[in-house]
C-alpha cells in the first residue's frame, strides 16, 4: 500500500511542486497550507511521514513539531522539516539563533532536488 | 576734576582760610574753604575722596573741630586731616591724633611749615592713591576671571556633547551635565575621583589612561564606541586627547563623548531591514525554482529539448539569485552580531574535517585533489561552531570554483605562536595583484574571462572576514595570477582570546 506523505506550507505553488515530486514516487499525498490546518491533518489523515514548512504565518513549524511530537498517537510520526532558512551544511544554526531546540528528525532547504527529497524520505520511512 | 589736588580748609578764621589758600595754591593745588564745620562736612560729603587733604581748625563756633574730624573719618575713613590747634596745647593735637588725624600744625605757622606739613600728607596721599589703584585693577582683573569662569562654564552646561577632564595623575577634575547624564553618574561620582575609581565603563578609563600616557608628542587622539546600560542599549563614542603644555608635558586629558545610540539604532533598522526583504525574496524564488525543477524533472508531462535548455538557464539564474540572498542575509546577520553569538571551546580541526567531508562530492566531480592535514594537538580556539563551518565552506568552495579540473586543494592546520593557524591553498587561476588589495570588499569580483562562468554574488570572502574579525583574527591572503592562491586565517586559541575579553 502506498505510503500517506502529508505536506505542511503556506506557499500553495509549494505545496503543488512538492506533491507531484511525490505523486510521481507513487506517494499519497494529503496537505496543508498552514501550522494550525497542519496539525488538524495530521490527526484526521494519519500520515506515513510529514514534510513541514518552517516560516508559516498561524503557527510556525517548530510549534507544529513540539505539538506533534508531544502527542502520544502522533508522535512517532517522521518529520522533515523543509526551510528557507537552513544554509547548506550548517543544519542547526536556525534554530540556534532562534534559541529553540526541535525534535525533527531531518531537515532539507528548499528548493529540493526531486532526488534528494524522494532519498531522506525514503530513509525516513525506512526507519 | 581727576588730577588736581584738592586742599580743603575748614576754618572760622577768615585770615587764616585765606592765607593758607594764598600759601597752598602757589604750589599748584585747589584750594576749597569752609567757614565752619558743617559746611566742611558737606563738602566732604559731596566730595568724598576727591579730596586729598583736610586743614581743619580744632576750635569752631558750632560744630567743634573734634566732632567734624570724627564724622567726617566716619564719611571717608582713610582721609588726611590735618589739624590746626590754635593755642599751640599738644594735648589737643594729640587728642586729634588719636581719633584719627594724620598731622597737626600749631597755629600761629609759617608759611614754609604749612607747606611741609601739607606735602607730607599729599605725599602719604599720594601712596594711598597708588594702593587704592591697585586694588581696583586686582578687582577687575578677579572680576574678567570669574566672568570667564562663568562663561566656559555655561557653554560647557550647554553642551549636547560630554566633556570630562583630567588631570595628569588621572583625577577627574571637571565633567558636564551631558557628560554625567550619558555616564549615568552623578557630578559627586566623578569630581575628583580617580579614573580607576570612578565607576567609568573600563574600555573608557583605560583609553583615558593610555592617552595620559602618550609618548608621542605629536597630536593623537583616541576615539572608541563604549556600550552602557544592562541591555547594552546606551551607545557612546568617545574621543580622547591628552593636553600638553608649553615644553610638551602631558598635563591631562580630554575627552569628549557623543551619544550614538540613534545611529546604532537605524543601523540595526537597517540590517533587520535588509534581513526582511531577502526574506521576502528568497520565499517566491525558491517556489519558482522548485517549480522548474518539477518541470525539468519532467513530472509535469514532457519537456522538448530546446525547453529544457531554457528552463536550465532560468534555474540556474534562480539559484544565483538565492545564493545572493542567502548572503546578504549572513551579512546582515553580521550586522546585526546575531551571527557569532554562540562561541565555545572549539576543535576547528574537526569543523575543517567536516567540511572536507561535505566538499569532497564537489572536488570529485571536477576531478580535483583535496586534501586536508593537521598537526597532532592543534588547540582548541573559542568561536562560533556555525560561522567556522560558514568560512571554510566559503574558502574551500571557492578554492574548487577557481580551480581548473584535475588540480589540487590542500588544507592544512597548525598552531602559531598563540594562534591557530589554518591555511586553504589551491592551484587554481589565482589572483591579479592589482585585485588581491580587494577581493575581501564587498560586492567586488575579479571580472575575466575564466570567471566569467563562474557564479557568485562577490559577498562570500567579505563575510568571511566579518566574521574572522568577530573571532579577533586575521585573515590574509597570498595569490599569483595562473599558479594558485593560499588564504591563511589566524585565530586566538582558546586561553589567548578568553583573556582579551
Amino acid at each position: 500500500m502506498a505510503k500517506k506523505i502529508l505536506i505542511v506550507d503556506d506557499d500553495p505553488d509549494l505545496v503543488e511542486a512538492v506533491t507531484m515530486i511525490l505523486e510521481s514516487k507513487k506517494y499519497t499525498v494529503a496537505a496543508a497550507y498552514g501550522g494550525i490546518e497542519g496539525l488538524q491533518k495530521a490527526k484526521s489523515e494519519k500520515p506515513d511521514l510529514i514534510v513541514l514548512d518552517v516560516m508559516m504565518p498561524d503557527k510556525d513549524g517548530y510549534a507544529v513539531c513540539k505539538e506533534l511530537k508531544s502527542d502520544p498517537n502522533l508522535g512517532k510520526i517522521p518529520i522533515l522539516l523543509l526551510t528557507a532558512v537552513v544554509s547548506k551544511i550548517s543544519t542547526t544554526r536556525y534554530t540556534q539563533q532562534m534559541g529553540m531546540e526541535t525534535e525533527a528528525d531531518d531537515y532539507i532547504d528548499k528548493p529540493v532536488e526531486p532526488e534528494v527529497l524522494v532519498k531522506r524520505i525514503e530513509a525516513l520511512l525506512a526507519k | 576734576m581727576p588730577n588736581q589736588t584738592n586742599i580743603l580748609v575748614v576754618d572760622d578764621d577768615r585770615t587764616i582760610r585765606d592765607g593758607c589758600s594764598r600759601i597752598l595754591s602757589k604750589s599748584g593745588w585747589t584750594i576749597l574753604t569752609a567757614e565752619n564745620g558743617q559746611k566742611g562736612l558737606d563738602q566732604i560729603q559731596t566730595l568724598q575722596r576727591e579730596i586729598d587733604v583736610v586743614l581743619l581748625d580744632l576750635m569752631m563756633p558750632g560744630l567743634s573741630g573734634m566732632e567734624v574730624l570724627e564724622q567726617s573719618l566716619r564719611m571717608v575713613p582713610d582721609l588726611l586731616v590735618i589739624v590746626i590747634t590754635g593755642y599751640a596745647t599738644v594735648e589737643s593735637a594729640v587728642e586729634a591724633m588719636k581719633r584719627g588725624a594724620y598731622d597737626f600744625v600749631p597755629k600761629p605757622f609759617t608759611p614754609d611749615q604749612l607747606r611741609i606739613v601739607v606735602k607730607r600728607a599729599l605725599e602719604r596721599r599720594s601712596l594711598q592713591k597708588e594702593a587704592e589703584f591697585l586694588r581696583k585693577e586686582r578687582e577687575k582683573s578677579l572680576r574678567d576671571i570669574a566672568t570667564e569662569k562663568s562663561k566656559i562654564k555655561t557653554i560647557m552646561n550647554s553642551m549636547g556633547d560630554g566633556v570630562l577632564v583630567c588631570d595628569q595623575d588621572g583625577s577627574i577634575v571637571l565633567t558636564n551635565p551631558a557628560a554625567n547624564r550619558m555616564l549615568r553618574l552623578s557630578e559627586d561620582d566623578l569630581l575628583g575621583k580617580l579614573l580607576t575609581e570612578a565607576h567609568l565603563p573600563p574600555e573608557l578609563a583605560d583609553a583615558i589612561l593610555k592617552s595620559l600616557k602618550t609618548r608621542e608628542s605629536a597630536f593623537t587622539s583616541i576615539s572608541q564606541e563604549l556600550s552602557l546600560g544592562a541591555a547594552e542599549e546606551v551607545h557612546l563614542r568617545a574621543h580622547t586627547a591628552p593636553v600638553r603644555n608649553d615644553v610638551g608635558e602631558i598635563m591631562g586629558a580630554v575627552t569628549v563623548l557623543q551619544d550614538i545610540s540613534y545611529l546604532k539604532e537605524i543601523d540595526k533598522m537597517k540590517s533587520e531591514f535588509v534581513a526582511m526583504v531577502t526574506h521576502e525574496l528568497r520565499a517566491p524564488i525558491a517556489a519558482v525554482e522548485q517549480q522548474l525543477t518539477v518541470i525539468l524533472n519532467k513530472m509535469a508531462g514532457e519537456v522538448t529539448e530546446k525547453q529544457e535548455q531554457l528552463l536550465s538557464r532560468a534555474k540556474e539564474r534562480t539559484k544565483g539569485l538565492l545564493d545572493l540572498i542567502k548572503d546578504l542575509l549572513d551579512l546582515s546577520k553580521i550586522e546585526a552580531g546575531k551571527m557569532v553569538q554562540y562561541k565555545e571551546p572549539l576543535s576547528l580541526q574537526e569543523v575543517i574535517q567536516r567540511v572536507v567531508e561535505l566538499m569532497r562530492v564537489e572536488a570529485e566531480h571536477k576531478k580535483i585533489d583535496l586534501q586536508f592535514s593537521a598537526s597532532p594537538e592543534t588547540p582548541l580556539i573559542h568561536a562560533d561552531r556555525n560561522s567556522m563551518e560558514g568560512i571554510f565552506t566559503n574558502l574551500i568552495s571557492n578554492a574548487i570554483k577557481y580551480t581548473p579540473e584535475k588540480g589540487k586543494v590542500w588544507v592544512a592546520l597548525s598552531e602559531e605562536r598563540g594562534f591557530v593557524k589554518a591555511s586553504v591553498s589551491d592551484t587554481g587561476i589565482g589572483i591579479e595583484e592589482e585585485n588581491l588589495s580587494r577581493i575581501f570588499d564587498k560586492f567586488f569580483r575579479v571580472k575575466t574571462k575564466e570567471t566569467r562562468q563562474i557564479i557568485g554574488t562577490g559577498l562570500g570572502l567579505s563575510i568571511v572576514k566579518s566574521i574572522v574579525a568577530a573571532h579577533l583574527g586575521t585573515i590574509s591572503v597570498e595569490s599569483k595570477a595562473g599558479t594558485g592562491t593560499t588564504f591563511t586565517i589566524l585565530l586566538p586559541k582558546e586561553s589567548v582570546s578568553q583573556l582579551s575579553e
